[in-house]
């Protein structure tokens, strides 16, 4: 099996979806005008429309910011937007009856170089924990991952820090980051100084980081916007890592499951506490 | 750190106190005459779950050398879980710091009831020497934040 093969089954299932009615769009991946772009994001409306979606090893965006569309959807989904999707319907943001996920086998998109993209490279999810229909391949076993987590210095943050040009794309990029008025935006009060200092960008990323703890599904879509190259997932990277371990829970996962900073519990632990870690 | 830490001022340690514990533990750390060092700017709050991680990223951002929150113990909350959600937070802040490179002692979280006078000042007079020991933040006076 290959991408061809998926692609045509993909193309199929949704006609047929359009066809009998079963969503109203298919949120999907078009064809790329270029050779070095990306699959755009496009919504099928009508059965012929399904033969315009491609599946290829250039489908990078995440698609679920793209969600909810009027009347039911079926939403094309590599395993990290699927996640996304269902972290969506925890949070209640979307209704679970509004939404089809088709999930699409998936080993990992490249860059327009060929290269697997970073983000791929570290994922070790190959197929959509939560779908509706699976678009099956056969490399849809987990693998095992070398640990690229690399050293968490403050030379390495400040390096990164460099980089950035306070352009917000890893923000717009980002399924998680639905708030009407971001912190950043916001005047009253103004938590972001206008000069795009270090106070600056230590304020947006770690503002940031602090509200995607727990809720990164590790989709890449931030550093895959990032124009000037920020590695702004490491910070997010090891927050999930910690929630992962203190906590039990992983984003995207589990459909019922409660979202965990929304959530306490008096056997947490004191962590990192003054006085030690000392259960009360 | 380095031994050449050097303060040409107090060092400045914004505390962000819940007003019904830690606020009135303060409280009666100065009636009962309690020394601690000066050097706590206290905001006082409704509840340490209403102190958004934002408000301790801005404050280091803007120069403090250390931050503290303190809360109620788990269990004794005013709004029966607002310190719990507090918890889980602060957890969750602390690493991310330290995974950013921030020395870890420039924050410290912790619980203080409205009778721990004593618990109180000890804490300020600790976390006041865990900051001194650090040296100023190099955020604040200007220093690095029209570096990069
Ligand atoms: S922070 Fe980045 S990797 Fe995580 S969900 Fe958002 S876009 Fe994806
Ligand atoms: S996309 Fe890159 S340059 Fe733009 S704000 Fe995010 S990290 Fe900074």
């Amino acid at each position: 099996m290959s991408f061809e093969t998926q692609q045509k089954e993909l193309r199929d299932l949704c006609a047929a979806l359009l066809r009998d009615g079963a969503v109203e769009s298919v949120i999907g991946f078009g064809e790329r005008s270029d050779s070095c772009c990306v699959c755009p994001p496009i919504a099928a409306k009508r059965e012929k429309d399904a033969g315009k979606l491609a599946w290829n090893s250039r489908c990078v965006p995440n698609l679920a910011p793209y969600l909810p569309l009027r009347g039911k959807t079926a939403i094309v989904a590599k395993p990290c937007d699927a996640r996304a999707v269902v972290n969506l319907i925890v949070e209640r943001q979307i209704p679970r009856e509004s939404v089809r996920i088709i999930g699409m086998d998936c080993a990992g998109m490249t860059g327009a170089d060929g290269n697997p993209l970073r983000a791929c490279a570290e994922c070790g999810e190959r197929r959509a924990p939560v779908a509706d229909d699976i678009i099956a391949n056969e490399i849809s076993s987990r693998r095992e991952l070398e640990d690229t987590r690399g050293e968490y210095s403050a030379k390495r943050f400040k390096d990164e820090m460099k980089k950035c040009i306070l352009c917000f794309s890893c923000r717009q990029a980002c399924y998680g980051c639905y708030c009407q008025t971001c912190f950043a935006d916001r005047v009253l009060p103004n938590w972001q100084p206008a000069e795009p200092g270090f106070g600056a960008k230590m304020t947006y990323h770690l503002g940031r980081a602090m509200h995607l703890a727990g809720r990164c599904v590790e989709c890449g879509a931030c550093e895959n916007a990032c124009a000037s190259g920020v590695d702004v997932r490491y910070i997010i990277r090891g927050v999930t890592e910690f929630i992962e371990k203190e906590y039990g829970f992983r984003a995207g996962i589990d459909i019922e499951a409660s979202p965990v900073m929304q959530s306490c519990s008096m056997d947490d632990r004191n962590v990192g506490f003054w006085g030690g870690d000392e259960r009360e | 750190m380095e031994d050449r830490v050097v303060w040409k001022r107090a060092p400045v340690i914004i505390a962000f106190l819940c007003n019904w514990c830690s606020y009135a533990g303060a409280d009666l750390a100065g009636t009962s005459r309690q020394q601690y060092p000066p050097s706590v700017r206290v905001i006082r709050v409704p509840c340490s779950g209403r102190v958004n991680p934002i408000y301790i990223i801005k404050a280091l951002a803007d120069g403090a050398d250390g931050v503290m929150v303190s809360g109620c113990h788990p269990g004794d909350c005013h709004y029966l879980a607002g310190n719990m959600y507090a918890r889980r937070r602060f957890a969750v802040l602390k690493k991310l710091l330290e995974i950013s490179g921030m020395e870890p002692d420039r924050v410290h979280f912790t619980w203080v009831s409205a009778s721990e006078g004593t618990r109180f000042a000890e804490v300020v007079r600790d976390v006041t020497d865990k900051v001194r020991a650090l040296g100023p933040n190099a955020l604040a006076d200007g220093g690095s934040r029209y570096e990069l």
